[in-house]
Order: C-alpha cells, then sequence, then structure tokens
C-alpha cells in the first residue's frame, strides 16, 4: 500500500460507507444455492444465541459464519474475504441492521484473533467482529483466481460497520461529478 | 477487490498520463463508478479485474474527450482533493517506473484505440483474451480479429522500419 492508494481508500470508505456496504451485498443472481446444508437444518445453539453458517458449493468448509454472543455482540467469520457479501446478507437476515467492510492488507496477521469493528455514524446495533481466514490468515493460492489476482498472504488490518440502508450523501466527487458547465 | 486491483488501474493511467494529479483523480473516478455500479457486476460474466478496466476505459475515454474540447476534465471528473507532496512523488514515481510502457504505448499511437487497447490488456496486464474482450465490452471473437489485425499491423510496421 502505497500513501496515495490508502487515502483514497479512506476516502471511498468516508465518502462511500454505505454504497461500499450495499455493492458487498450479493445480487440474487450471483447467489449460489448451496448443495450441503449442515444437518439438513441451522444449528440453534442455546438461548439468546443464534448461529448461521454458510457453506461453500464444492465443499462442507463454512465459507462464512455469523454467531452472536449471549452479550449481544456478533461475530463474523468468513475463509476468504470474497465470503463477505454473504455473510452481510446473512447479518440482514438476522435482524442486524448493520453491514461489514473489510480493509485487508499483504501478510499475515501479526495477532490471531478477530478484528473489533469500528462502527460509522449511525451505527446504534451491536458491536461487531471479524475474523478472516485461519486465525486471521488468508491465503489465496496460485490459480485460486482469474488472472490470480490477489495471489499470496493477507489479514484483515481494519473493518468498519455501517448502518444498513444509510443513504449516501449525495456528494459524490465533490458534487461535481458529471456537471456540466 | 480494491486491494487487488488498484496497482494493476494506476499502471493503466501511469502509461497515458503524466501528471500525478491526472493519475490520481482517473483512479479515484474509476472507483468511485465501481462503488456505484456494483450492483452490475456479475462474476459469472468475468472477472472483477475485467469489469474494472471496461469502467477504466470509459473514464480515460472521457477525460480525453473532455481534453480534447479544451476543458478541464480534471476538475469536471471529480473534482477530488489535491495530492500531497508524499503523494505526487509517490505517483510521479510510478509514471517513472512506467516509462517503458508509455513508450511502448506511444509507439502503438498510430494503431487504432480499440487494437491498441487489445494489444495492451493481452500483452501488458496478461489478460486472457476473454477478460480483454469482457473489458472492452466486445465478444471474444470480434476481440481476436482486433488483436491480430493489431499484431499484423505492428509486424507491417517492424518489417518496414527494418
Amino acid at each position: 500500500m502505497t500513501k496515495f492508494t490508502d487515502r483514497l481508500w479512506s476516502e471511498l470508505e468516508h465518502e462511500h460507507g454505505p454504497m461500499l456496504a450495499q455493492a458487498s451485498r450479493p445480487g440474487r443472481s450471483r447467489v449460489r444455492r448451496p448443495r450441503i446444508i449442515a444437518g439438513g437444518t441451522l444449528a440453534v445453539a442455546g438461548a439468546g444465541v443464534a448461529l448461521a453458517l454458510g457453506l461453500t458449493a464444492t465443499s462442507s468448509t463454512p465459507a462464512f459464519a455469523v454467531t452472536r454472543s449471549a452479550s449481544g455482540s456478533v461475530l463474523v467469520s468468513i475463509n476468504l474475504d470474497s465470503n463477505l457479501p454473504q455473510a452481510n446478507a446473512k447479518l440482514t437476515a438476522m435482524g442486524i441492521d448493520e453491514q461489514v467492510i473489510i480493509y485487508m492488507a499483504s501478510g499475515p496477521a501479526t495477532t490471531s484473533g478477530p478484528v473489533t469493528c469500528t462502527p460509522a455514524k449511525g451505527v446504534s446495533g451491536p458491536p461487531v467482529q471479524v475474523l478472516v481466514g485461519t486465525n486471521g490468515t488468508e491465503v489465496i493460492a496460485p490459480g485460486a483466481t482469474v488472472g490470480n489476482t490477489g495471489e499470496g498472504t493477507w489479514h484483515l488490518n481494519s473493518c468498519t460497520a455501517v448502518a444498513t440502508g444509510s443513504g449516501n450523501s449525495g456528494n459524490t466527487g465533490s458534487g461535481n461529478t458529471g456537471s456540466g458547465s | 477487490m480494491y486491494l487487488r486491483n488498484v496497482d494493476v488501474l494506476m499502471g493503466y493511467f501511469t502509461r497515458r498520463c503524466r501528471e500525478p494529479q491526472t493519475v490520481a483523480d482517473l483512479t479515484s473516478e474509476t472507483f468511485v463508478r465501481a462503488v456505484e455500479g456494483f450492483a452490475t457486476f456479475d462474476p459469472r460474466r468475468g472477472s472483477e479485474r475485467a469489469w474494472l478496466f471496461g469502467i477504466a476505459v470509459h473514464v480515460f475515454a472521457r477525460h480525453c474527450e473532455q481534453s480534447a474540447g479544451g476543458r478541464d476534465a480534471v476538475a469536471r471528473l471529480s473534482g477530488h482533493r489535491p495530492l500531497d507532496d508524499d503523494e505526487i512523488e509517490e505517483l510521479a514515481g510510478r509514471i517513472d517506473a512506467e516509462r517503458a510502457g508509455a513508450a511502448l504505448m506511444r509507439r502503438y499511437a498510430r494503431l487504432p484505440p480499440v487494437e491498441r487497447a487489445a494489444i495492451e490488456l493481452v500483452d501488458l496486464e496478461e489478460f486472457t483474451p476473454k477478460e480483454a474482450a469482457h473489458a472492452l465490452g466486445v465478444s471474444r471473437v470480434a476481440f481476436r480479429q482486433r488483436l491480430s489485425r493489431a499484431r499484423s499491423r505492428l509486424r507491417k510496421e517492424h518489417q518496414d522500419n527494418d
């Protein structure tokens, strides 16, 4: 990451946070129907705790999991950063009015475990933590993506929780985008 | 998606622009449009890289149209914040590092834009023909014809120079 790319991302996050969260939601046409459902039903792990598991289309490895602790905080676990849209959709399905935006950085995680998301303005829901890959490190093998984009080792650098359905400010590009003069 | 592609998109613009601020604005504009139009992205139709390049191609084309019209394209395109000194230095270094690619683009300047883009995406960016076709919004058959024509023209030009 360079200073420019770092700041550009910060600006995108700041000015288009809600839209980035919307972008993370899969369109209906992109949702893959899992071939395997764990035990045919979702497990409920005790009173006050909801558990949602997503499975990849080709294996029984959970692609993502959204769990709510008894204290109300939410843990979003995703195998790959590309599983985030499904996890965000699950948050909505569970009635949690928050969407997560993650910010990956190269290299393995220096500390294992989940990262606590910074709540954006207007978020009043429960605290959200995100865990990516194995103990916070995601490995994308050569050939795993088209053109080998993203190949290498990544970790979750930071994440932001934004309110579901919050509108954009409408000041995209300082309001000059596409204006005629 | 941002981290996986921001570098390669900046490369596309640094081969075409000499001003760090222009590179910054065009890169920003591409990602703003990507965020706004994410609903149109369907991974079954092509890779995210191809989709983003498709946006970048349009952003650059618009920039050129407005520049040709004698207007301040950068200001009209985005109005993003001015860069600080560190960022200017960073981007100037990046533009410098892309000199070879920029020289190649100048050499290809006589090719029609569509053929130039075909050569660039496949030979410089290592897109598959399918990805490149998606990025340029043409069918794979049409893309292969353009690529083939571009290579024939370059071969002929090379032979003529010899």
